[in-house]
């Protein structure tokens, strides 16, 4: 079962004649399945392998790269004939299959493609829309173009490393997420286990702001694998339903970190960086309000790690996102 | 005797990372659809065989896994969607995709080029984000051979990615396996 090419973990620190890292170990490392003397090594061997490391690197944008293409699917509303299924099948209709011996019931159920026990669930015209533009993040975000007046230019704006894109990506994902009417946000607002996901998943502790003051309240938060890195959404809501967002991430090197304002069509939006952190108000409220609230996001910034937060885990750790 | 609502409860909650690793292994909504379906069925035929201290996810997948599987056998050949097909959907859904869909056409297109025994390993490590020990269990193979297969996709991903012939573009990628 054992590849020739896996070695059995160093058994004493890296001295200056390391044993050679193979690909099994530098992609294990990277899924966060070394630990400790193993771990080091592949660290070590890395830095003195630059063509080791730029694989590792492409692996790497591969993984964000595939989890960026799923990540819509999970927020699709479910077909409501799963749901169906769920709560009457095994039941009434589909007693027969009930629960006989495992092989017996396995061996019933192959054919089963063929039996739809759930009608409606097969092929619709608008059902391979619906796909490409959950496998494509970016097909998923050009319906809010409308809202957010997008241009072509700015697509390019966009673009992963230009230093300012982060911002659009703010004002972006703030239009598609805030018309989601059931999944607009991945995580409720259950206070420490929101700040602690996200702040696990991206470079820097995340904070869950107070807007209480203002009338909005926290309902919740995504992650956001747009770009390089990942990003932030803290969402919020006033008793209208009126939604603001604000956005998370570590911006790329050259941005500036004056605070600056925008405003395109009824959204407007106030962003700046700070300590390394780069934050972005989203809303459709006069420059006054969103102002305010800004101001007290900016006074409410983390300055050290809170006192209740992981640090971020140890590269790449075998996070499920469970 | 029929599934407590507290496993169905369960059970509804899982659906939308069901469905992900579904569309992922398909492609086809519809398709991944009718694989969710299938899965679901089984899941409600054998509650009593999950163990409730388990991490439903992981069950549900692994009998995902399995139906897929024989799904595959039963084609004998598997269908996925030609990447012109993703294109002209796309076209007609409206809209500017962006400056990098082009690069994720290849993606998706490379992705479907690589053998099952290896694109189904490297998407549960990297979209669904299991453990190797995890996904031994949702494939029943040993860990040293996911850690193996998780590489080797990872090679062949980037050489499908980097090979010139590998680009989705106009060559029409309709992989029979």
């Amino acid at each position: 079962m054992n590849d020739p090419n896996h070695r059995p973990s160093p058994s004493s620190p890296p001295s200056p004649p390391s044993p050679p890292v193979g690909d099994e170990q530098l992609s294990a490392w990277l899924d966060g399945e070394l630990a400790g003397a193993e771990s080091t090594a592949v660290e070590a061997w890395l830095r003195e392998h630059p063509e080791a490391r730029a694989r590792v690197d492409a692996w790497d944008a591969d993984r964000r790269a595939l989890r960026a293409a799923f990540a819509a699917v999970p927020d699709e509303a479910v077909p409501a004939a799963l749901q169906r299924l769920v709560w009457r099948g095994g039941g009434a209709g589909a007693g027969a299959e009930g629960a006989e011996g495992a092989e017996g019931a396995e061996a019933a159920d192959a054919p089963g493609t063929q039996r739809r026990a759930a009608p409606g669930i097969a092929r619709r015209p608008w059902a391979l829309a619906a796909a490409v533009a959950a496998a494509l993040v970016t097909g998923a975000l050009a319906g809010a173009g409308a809202t957010w007046q997008w241009h072509r230019e700015q697509a390019s704006r966009l673009a992963a490393g230009t230093p300012q894109g982060w911002v659009q990506r703010a004002a972006y994902a703030h239009s598609v997420y805030v018309m989601e009417p059931r999944h607009y946000v991945e995580v409720k607002a259950q206070e420490e286990h929101l700040a602690r996901w996200l702040t696990r998943r991206i470079d820097f502790p995340v904070k869950l702001f107070d807007l209480n003051e203002f009338g909005f309240q926290l309902v919740g938060g995504r992650l956001l694998p747009d770009g390089p890195g990942k990003s932030a959404q803290l969402m919020y809501q006033d008793t209208q339903g009126k939604r603001v967002t604000v956005y998370l991430r570590k911006p790329e090197k050259g941005v500036d970190a004056a605070f600056r304002y925008e405003r395109q069509g009824d959204l407007g939006m106030f962003y700046w960086v700070e300590e390394g952190c780069g934050y972005a108000l989203v809303g459709p409220l006069p420059r006054e309000q969103l102002l305010a609230m800004a101001e007290s996001i900016y006074r409410q910034e983390p300055v050290l790690p809170a006192p209740n937060m992981n640090p971020p885990a140890a590269p790449a750790a075998p996070a499920a996102s469970r | 005797m029929h599934a407590p609502p507290a496993f169905r409860q369960r059970l509804l909650e899982s659906i939308p990372r069901l469905r992900r690793y579904a569309r992922s292994l398909a492609f086809d909504p519809g398709d991944s659809d009718d694989l969710v379906q299938l899965t679901l069925e089984r899941a409600l035929a054998h509650w009593q065989q999950f163990d409730a201290s388990r991490d439903m996810l992981v069950w549900l997948l692994s009998i995902a896994h399995n139906a897929h599987l024989d799904g595959r056998r039963r084609d004998a050949r598997l269908q996925v969607t030609d990447p012109v097909d993703l294109q002209r959907a796309q076209d007609e859904a409206g809209g500017d995709p962006g400056t990098d869909v082009g690069l994720r056409m290849d993606l998706l297109a490379a992705l479907a080029r690589l053998a099952p025994e290896q694109r189904e390993p490297l998407l549960l490590v990297c979209v669904e984000q299991l453990s190797y020990a995890e996904v031994a269990e949702v494939m029943r193979i040993p860990v040293g051979t996911v850690m193996s297969r998780v590489c080797r996709a990872r090679a062949t991903l980037r050489r499908f990615l980097e090979a010139p012939d590998g680009r989705g573009g106009n060559a029409p990628l309709r992989r029979v396996v």
